[in-house]
């Protein structure tokens, strides 16, 4: 299992050296001069962007810059400074716990309304309630979080703040704590939420028509056993794997859930780094991303021996 | 090997880092929220600022916002929008060229140390030594000596300090400039000249970067603690105790919030959660007028919007007449009222209302009067087709297309809207040459002076070193602006600056489309919000309610 993990790990060296020079050469190759953004719609100063052109090492070729900065990536665990002088560790630092409180939060509220949708459409399939858990999820997935972000900070932080005078959920930023990460988790987790309703309800009843559960049911166990022990937790693999790849989607995918929660996020950095041609931001920001993706999936690998004794790792 | 408690573990392990991880930041939060003390700050909107808090590298509105807060400027502008003396007791001169200023006593930096000339020459220096490579470096480029720190690229600064500046004594000191300038006490309230204290320079002579995160001024306001950039969600500051100038009445916190999108904040404004926002976007002012009523407020802003003529580049458009038509097929009003939703209005000069100068109708050939435009284009044989050229990045489609619609359906040309990546790809391409399209543009001013409208954008020696894309060039226009800056007073020079206008006016070297406006708004929470000349908020006015 140790070995596993390493030999995992060390895989990921080249994915990530990979990625980080990808990313370094597109954001290189976009056009328009970083430094000269810097002054807005004024023509910058020559002398001072010369200078400030030769302090970034932007007249360098590219492969040169990436050097400068995957060593110094490497060999001092500095990811560099900003077009404004701060370094990219400090801001990056402050933005993913942001963005990693908002995608646990997303993640939490996921898997306990899909599983438990999932779980109840199951258990009464073909009824009534199974018809509007599906068709529910259905609207979900057709609304984008564009349109159900502003709609649900609307009514539910502007308008019930008004009418009840009761401040539930905060409209933006995240002075408040947990509070403020629960309407943009729910939003964010939306789509996710329809997606892991339906893989619940098929995996399980799938699952349900097994004959283990069927000789299970036989020998006189009480439902919520036969149910609970046997049947979810097999039904569970699927979703697990699902839950692991999402965060990483969440992850990322956070820049319109930032933008209209006005959280200080790395979704919002990402947009505006991009937007500036700060490649030490951006690459900063994929690098994590990446390695993120990488141990989430490593957890989800390792989940599945210890809901499948079965699956065996050499 | 089968799968052992290790498995559990690990994967245990790496989800309760993942919980653990997210109730830090959660917990923290909270923590810093609860420390504000008993006083609920004024709460005013921001947007993330570009740099560290340094003066002379600020040169966007949202760092010149906090740090006008922070600092006590030496002239600020009365109604009547004429520059007063404000840490300055006096600013004065014979020849318009040699100033003296003297500094009212009183002020201390907010680290105790008093205010001293000295603290002006240091921090103009530094910002005019293009070895610090400070954005806002260009605005002492009248002051005699600027070249010795600004020797060119690739040569290094031999001279300490310019030569036009002297310390006389501790309240007092001059400023020599290369030539007269009559607007000269008009610049001194903008953000470039604040002072620096003694604390501000490390020891290799430059600005700190905890300096830049913390700035100590001599104003109004002093910072609570650091702000650091991409973690810190506002910005919060106290009402300096030995200020000596007015302080607000009944409230002695203020707090910036940070926001990036301008409509989130409005709704945080309406659910009373924010007190002013001073940068309503479109899509909010419908809405901002019924719901707001009187907290609704819309004021000319300094800003000119309009369609740039690359004259240097294309000969077909060298004809006055081809651009007074192409300015009366332009349906400005419509454009301010419909596609702007009021949030602009429509130009009739280059100088704008909110500045002393500025006449009504100036510009005779921006009334829209298509029949006559037509007339026009075809005697004086414009061109069948025209480009107008936008950077797609910023707000800009819409009103360009609707130019554009106006010129194909009175001009009876083919006239299409070109989207650009940014407005620097536009320029990039006109100094190529592979562009000869009309273009969009913009200014806002630095200073609040008619000369500000003219001479960056017009004049023959902005071609080289200002804002003359266009590369525009009148000697006549070039002389007024140089008999302005030569006159004895504000108001002798801005009769030159008008005669200058009118050859603008005349010539249409560009379009003027649309001013600005400022559209701001704030809660039920607080009162009497002016919002001045530099878009800044006038904190010693605001009242809570």
């Amino acid at each position: 299992m140790g070995r596993y993990i390493i030999r995992r790990l060390l895989q990921s060296i080249p994915v990530l050296l990979g990625a980080t020079l990808l990313i370094f050469a597109i954001v290189f190759a976009l056009p328009g001069d970083p430094i000269a953004a810097l002054a807005g719609e004024k023509r910058a100063d020559p002398n001072i962007v010369a200078i400030l052109r030769e302090q970034y090492h932007l007249n360098d070729p590219l492969l040169l810059q990436y050097w400068y900065y995957i060593s110094g990536v490497i060999f001092r665990a500095d990811f560099g400074v900003t077009f404004a002088d701060v370094p990219v560790s400090q801001i990056m630092a402050g933005k993913f716990q942001v963005t990693l409180n908002l995608a646990v939060t997303a993640l939490v509220i996921e898997a306990l309304i899909g599983v438990g949708l999932g779980l109840w459409a199951a258990l009464k399939r073909g009824k009534a309630i199974d018809t509007m858990i599906l068709a529910s999820t259905l609207l979900l997935i057709s609304v984008p979080t564009l349109v159900s972000g502003f709609v649900l900070q609307f009514l539910l932080g502007v308008k019930l703040k008004l009418w009840t005078g009761l401040d539930v959920f905060p409209i933006a930023g995240i002075t408040e704590g947990f509070r403020s990460y629960l309407l943009p988790g729910f939003v964010l987790a939306g789509v996710s939420i329809a997606y892991l309703t339906r893989l619940t309800r098929t995996s399980l009843a799938e699952t349900l028509r097994a004959d283990y559960i069927r000789t299970a049911t036989a020998k006189g166990l009480p439902r919520r056993r036969v149910v609970g022990r046997h049947g979810l937790r097999n039904a569970l693999i699927p979703l697990i794997t699902f839950l692991g790849a999402d965060l990483g989607n969440l992850m990322g995918g956070a820049v319109i859930t930032e933008r209209i929660f006005n959280l200080p996020g790395i979704g919002n950095q990402l947009f505006m780094s991009v937007y500036l041609r700060e490649q030490p931001v951006v690459v900063g920001i994929v690098t994590i991303l990446v390695l993120i993706y990488i141990l989430a999936n490593l957890a989800v690998d390792v989940m599945y021996a210890v809901l499948d004794p079965r699956i065996r790792y050499e | 090997m089968r799968v052992t408690k290790g498995a559990q573990i690990v994967a245990g392990t790496a989800l309760l880092a993942l919980a653990v991880a997210a109730c830090g930041g959660g917990a923290s939060d909270g923590g810093t929220a609860a420390s504000g003390g008993a006083e609920t700050p004024v709460r005013m909107e921001l947007g993330e600022p570009q740099e560290l808090l340094v003066p002379s590298n600020t040169t966007e509105s949202e760092g010149s916002e906090v740090l006008a807060a922070v600092f006590e400027p030496l002239v600020t502008y009365d109604e009547n929008k004429n520059a007063v003396e404000a840490a300055a007791e006096s600013i004065t001169s014979d020849d318009q060229k040699v100033w003296t200023i003297k500094l009212k006593p009183g002020y201390t930096w907010h680290n105790g140390e008093p205010l001293v000339a000295q603290n002006y020459v240091d921090a103009w220096n530094y910002a005019a030594n293009q070895e610090n490579a400070q954005s806002a470096g260009y605005f002492f480029g009248r002051i005699d000596g600027f070249a010795d720190l600004n020797p060119g690229e690739g040569k290094s600064v031999t001279a300490k300090g310019m030569k036009g500046l002297e310390v006389v004594d501790d309240t007092t000191f001059k400023v020599t400039l290369a030539a007269p300038f009559s607007q000269f006490k008009t610049m001194l309230g903008y953000t470039a000249f604040y002072p620096l204290p003694k604390a501000a320079f490390g020891a290799d002579g430059k600005v700190t970067q905890q300096y830049g995160e913390q700035p100590i001024g001599q104003g109004l306001f002093k910072f609570d603690k650091a702000y650091k950039k991409g973690t810190d969600q506002s910005i919060d500051m106290t009402v300096y105790d030995k200020y000596p100038g007015k302080k607000p009445s009944n409230w002695t916190k203020l707090q910036f919030k940070l926001y990036t999108d301008s409509d989130v904040a409005f709704n945080d404004l309406m659910a009373d959660n924010l007190d002013i926002h001073d940068s309503l976007g479109p899509a909010a002012i419908a809405q901002a007028k019924s719901s707001l009523g009187e907290r609704y407020q819309d004021q000319p802003d300094a800003g000119v919007g309009y369609i740039g003529v690359p004259l240097k580049y294309n000969a077909e458009l060298d004809k006055v007449d081809i651009r007074k038509a192409i300015s009366m097929a332009i349906d400005r009003k419509t454009i301010a009222e419909t596609v702007f939703s009021g949030t602009r209005s429509p130009a009739d000069d280059f100088i704008n209302p909110a500045i002393a100068g500025y006449r009504q109708g100036a510009c005779k050939a921006c009334t829209y009067n298509p029949a006559e435009a037509k007339k026009l284009y075809e005697s004086a044989g414009g061109p069948k087709t025209l480009e107008i050229g936008y950077n797609a990045d910023g707000p800009h489609k819409e009103w360009i297309e609707a130019v554009a619609n106006n010129l194909r359906a009175n001009l009876g040309i083919d006239a299409v809207a070109k989207p650009f990546e940014k407005f620097a790809s536009i320029l990039d391409e006109l100094d190529a040459k592979k562009y000869k399209g009309l273009f969009r543009m913009g200014w806002a001013i630095d200073y609040p002076s008619a000369e500000n409208y003219l001479s960056p954008i017009f004049s023959t020696g902005a071609i080289a070193t200002g804002s003359n894309y266009g590369g525009y060039s009148n000697k006549k226009f070039d002389e007024l602006i140089a008999q302005g800056d030569q006159a004895p007073s504000v108001e002798e020079g801005l009769k030159f600056y008008q005669q200058a206008d009118d050859i603008l006016n005349e010539e249409l070297p560009y379009i003027p489309v649309y001013f600005y406006r400022n559209n701001s708004g704030y809660s039920t929470k607080v009162k009497n919000v002016h919002i001045n000349l530099l878009n800044q908020v006038e904190w010693t006015d605001v009242e809570k309610v």
